[in-house]
C-alpha cells in the first residue's frame, strides 16, 4: 500500500502578479534567506531571476487544452513534465513555487492540479499568491483584464509598494481588491518584504481548511459593488440541501459557466448527513469531501461563495434556491 | 536454456535475484551493450554500474556525475558503457571504466528522454522543444517542436527518429537534404499531449500514451491512425514485441497486448492474460527475443507473462515503491528493476 498521499504531498504555491509588480524579488528573497527550508522554484522563461540556482527550473507555460470538449479545460503541459522530474531527485522539497508570467491567467496551472493524477499524488496546491504593485494596480485595471483576473484568483495578496502611494491611494487601492475578491487575505507591503509563513503552506485548497482559512467565512456576506465585470458573490440559506439536486445544478453550471467562474467554494449541510459537504473549484474543475459533523443542536447553515466574471446573482441565488429542501 | 514458465518452480519459489539499495529514486537502468554490466540512473545524480552477474560482488556508489538528477540513461550504442541525460542540461556518455565525458549540453534545459540506435551508434535526446542526434561526434538538431519533446525513438534502420510532443508526433529523416540542411519533416497529428512514444521493432508503426488515458498508433506507409482507448491512468510505458506482432502497454491490473499482425488491432480488444497484479503495471518490457513480457506494477510487484501459455508468474511481491524501469539483458536471462525508493534489482530468470 502506498503511504497517505497527504504526508507525501509536496504543497505548490502559485505566484501570480502583473509585471512589476514584485515577483521577482518576492522569489529572490525566497531563494536567498536563511529560513532552513527547500524551495524549489519553477519561473516563466521570460523571467529575470537574478539567481543561479539549481533549485530554480526554467517553465515553458505550455498551456494546453485538454482533449475531452472541455474548452476550459487547460493545464500546464510543461508542469506535469517539471513535477515528474523534480519528484525523481534525491532531495525532497519543502514546497515547490510555481511564478506565471505577467499576463497569463493562473487558471490552467491550478487546473494542472485538479487534473493529473500523478501530479495530484504528489504535490498538492496550497494556494494562488498575487502579488499587487499599489502605483500602477488602477491603472493596469484599464489595459486588460490580467490585473483584475489575477486578484480575482488570488488567496493571498500582496499589497506591494505601499511606500510609493499616499494613504488615500492605497486605501483606493484596497477598497478595489476588496471589491473584486474580499475572501483573499491581504498583506501591506514594501519590497516583497514578507513573513513567508503568510505565504506559504496556507492550506487554502484544503478542504479542511477551508474554515480556517477563512474565520469569517460563515459570518460575513459580501455582496457589493454590482457595476464590477469580476466580482465576488455569496448565497447562504438556512434550509437543507438535496445533494442530488445540487450536484445536478452545479454540475450544469459549471460545464455551461465554468469558463467565467474562476473560483468558487462552499459548505454545505445536506439533507440526512452528519459532516458538512465541503468543495472547492477551479474554472470547471471541483473536488469535494465531507468536512467536520456538525454539533448536537448546531445551527446547519450552508453557502456558496464565487469569484468570476458576469455573474448573474439572482439566477444563481434561484438556482440555489430550487437545490433546498422545503 | 530456456524460460519455462511451466516449471512449477517458478510458483513455488521466487527467482535468485540481487537487490543493491541506494539512497535516492531509479528514473532509468539498463544493460551495456556486451551485456556484462548494468546501470541505474539515480535521483542523487550519479550512475550505479553494476556486474550483470548476480553472483559478482557489487562495486561501491559511484559519485555524481549529474549535477541534479538523473532523468535518462541507455547503453552506449557504440561501447560498453552508458549514455545518461541529467537535469542540469548534460548529456554524458559513461565509458565501462566510470570516465564521464559531455557529449553535448545546454544550460536551463532538462535532458530527459533518450534513444540509442545499435547499428549506427547514434543517440537521440530530447533536449526542451527541441531533440539533438550524436553520431560520430557530430550534434545535430531537429527542432524546435511547438512544445516540449516528451519522448523519442529512432525508426528500425535508425535513419528517422520520431519526436512526440503536444499536438501529434514528428518525424525527421536523419539524412541530409540536398542544400546540406535538415530535411523537411512529417507530422503526424492528433491533438492533446503525447507523453510517450515507440516506434514498431518492424518500422511500421509509431505508438503513443496521451495526457487522455489513451493511446495513439499511426501507420508510417499511408499515414492513417488509430485510436485506443479505456485505460484508468496514462500510458506512459509501451513496449513492441521483437517480432513487432504485439504492442505491450501499461495501465491495466494485467498484460495488455494490442495485435498488429494481418489487418492490425482496429475493432478488436486487446489480449489480456495473467495474473491481476497488485495495482497498475507501471512499466512493461517485452522480452527481447521470445514472446515473454516483464511488467512491474505502481505497488512494487513484478511479473513475468507469457504470451503463448497466456500465463504469468511473480517475480517480486508488492512493497509500496512503485517500479520506475526495467531492462532486459542482451540474452534474455536477466532483468533489471529499479523502483521509486532507490532498490536496484537484478532477476536472474535461468532456473
Amino acid at each position: 500500500m502506498a503511504p497517505p498521499a497527504s504526508a507525501a504531498q509536496v504543497p505548490v504555491t502559485v505566484l501570480t502578479g502583473y509585471l512589476g509588480a514584485g515577483k521577482t524579488t518576492l522569489l529572490n528573497r525566497i531563494l536567498s534567506e536563511q529560513h532552513g527550508k527547500k524551495y524549489a522554484v519553477i519561473v516563466n522563461e521570460f523571467g529575470e531571476l537574478g539567481i543561479d540556482n539549481d533549485l530554480v527550473v526554467n517553465a515553458d507555460e505550455e498551456v494546453f487544452e485538454m482533449n475531452n470538449g472541455c474548452i476550459c479545460c487547460t493545464v500546464r503541459g510543461d508542469l506535469i513534465r517539471i513535477i515528474e522530474g523534480l519528484m525523481k531527485r534525491k532531495d525532497k522539497f519543502d514546497g515547490i513555487l510555481v511564478e506565471t508570467t505577467g499576463l497569463a491567467d493562473p487558471g490552467p496551472v491550478a487546473q494542472t492540479f485538479f487534473t493529473d493524477d500523478d501530479v495530484k499524488a504528489r504535490t498538492r496546491l496550497d494556494a494562488i499568491v498575487t502579488v499587487v504593485d499599489a502605483k500602477h494596480f488602477l491603472g493596469q485595471l484599464e489595459q486588460g483584464s490580467e490585473a483584475e483576473e489575477q486578484v480575482a484568483f488570488a488567496d493571498v495578496i500582496l499589497l506591494n509598494k505601499t511606500d510609493l502611494v499616499s494613504t488615500e491611494d492605497l486605501a483606493k487601492v484596497e477598497g478595489k481588491i476588496k471589491a473584486i475578491n474580499p475572501y483573499a487575505r491581504i498583506h501591506k507591503t514594501q519590497k516583497s518584504q514578507i513573513d513567508l509563513a503568510a505565504i506559504l503552506d496556507k492550506g487554502a485548497f484544503d478542504l479542511a481548511r477551508i474554515l480556517e482559512f477563512e474565520p469569517d467565512f460563515l459570518t460575513h456576506g459580501h455582496d457589493h459593488n454590482h457595476e464590477e465585470e469580476v466580482k465576488s458573490l455569496s448565497i447562504t440559506s438556512d434550509r437543507l440541501v438535496d445533494p442530488d439536486k445540487f450536484q445536478k445544478w452545479m454540475g450544469a453550471l459549471l460545464q455551461l459557466r465554468g469558463g467565467d467562474i474562476f473560483r468558487s467554494k462552499g459548505i454545505l449541510a445536506i439533507d440526512g448527513a452528519p459532516r458538512r459537504y465541503v468543495y472547492q473549484g477551479v474554472h470547471m474543475m471541483m473536488d469535494s469531501d465531507w468536512g467536520v459533523a456538525w454539533k448536537a443542536g448546531e445551527k446547519r447553515s450552508s453557502k456558496l461563495v464565487f469569484i468570476g466574471r458576469n455573474l448573474d446573482g439572482d439566477n444563481l441565488k434561484r438556482g440555489f434556491e430550487d437545490c433546498l429542501k422545503q | 536454456m530456456k524460460i519455462d514458465l511451466a516449471n512449477p518452480a517458478w510458483h513455488q519459489t521466487l527467482p535468485p535475484a540481487r537487490t543493491i539499495t541506494a539512497d535516492a529514486p531509479v528514473a532509468a537502468c539498463a544493460f551495456s551493450r556486451d551485456g556484462t554490466a548494468v546501470a541505474f540512473a539515480l535521483g542523487d545524480g550519479s550512475v550505479r554500474r553494476l556486474p550483470a552477474d548476480i553472483a559478482a560482488t557489487p562495486s561501491d556508489a559511484s559519485p555524481p556525475v549529474h549535477g541534479g538528477a538523473v532523468l535518462a540513461l541507455v547503453a552506449d550504442p557504440a561501447g560498453d558503457g552508458f549514455v545518461s541525460g541529467g537535469d542540469d542540461g548534460r548529456l554524458l556518455r559513461i565509458g565501462a571504466d566510470g570516465a564521464a565525458t559531455e557529449l553535448f549540453s545546454q544550460k536551463g534545459k532538462w535532458i530527459d528522454h533518450l534513444a540509442a540506435h545499435r547499428a549506427t551508434g547514434a543517440i537521440a535526446a530530447s533536449v526542451g522543444k527541441a531533440a539533438v542526434v550524436v553520431k560520430d561526434g557530430e550534434v545535430r538538431e531537429f527542432g524546435p517542436h511547438q512544445s516540449t519533446v516528451a519522448d523519442l525513438d529512432f525508426s528500425k534502420d535508425g535513419s528517422r527518429i520520431g519526436c512526440a510532443h503536444y499536438g501529434g508526433v514528428t518525424v525527421w529523416s536523419l539524412g541530409q537534404a540536398p542544400n546540406g540542411g535538415v530535411p523537411p519533416p512529417r507530422r503526424f497529428a492528433w491533438r492533446g499531449s503525447h507523453v510517450a512514444l515507440r516506434w514498431s521493432t518492424d518500422g511500421k508503426f509509431i505508438a503513443t500514451g496521451t495526457q487522455e488515458n489513451d493511446i495513439h498508433v499511426w501507420r508510417m506507409a499511408q499515414a492513417t491512425d488509430m485510436r485506443m482507448q479505456g485505460y484508468p491512468a496514462k500510458v506512459r510505458s509501451l513496449s513492441w514485441t521483437a517480432d513487432a506482432r504485439f504492442l505491450y502497454t501499461s495501465s491495466q491490473p494485467v498484460f495488455t497486448a494490442w495485435p498488429f499482425s494481418g489487418k492490425g488491432p482496429e475493432g478488436k480488444p486487446p489480449l489480456q492474460f495473467g495474473e491481476e497484479g497488485a495495482g497498475l503495471l507501471s512499466v512493461v518490457a517485452a522480452h527481447p527475443t521470445a514472446e515473454f513480457v516483464a511488467g512491474g506494477y505502481d505497488s512494487g510487484e513484478l511479473q513475468l507473462g507469457d504470451i503463448k501459455s497466456k500465463r504469468s508468474v511473480v517475480l517480486k511481491m508488492a512493497d509500496g515503491s512503485a517500479i520506475t524501469c526495467l531492462a532486459w539483458s542482451p540474452d534474455g536471462f536477466k532483468l533489471a528493476v529499479g523502483n521509486d525508493r532507490g532498490d536496484l534489482l537484478v532477476v536472474d530468470l535461468r532456473r
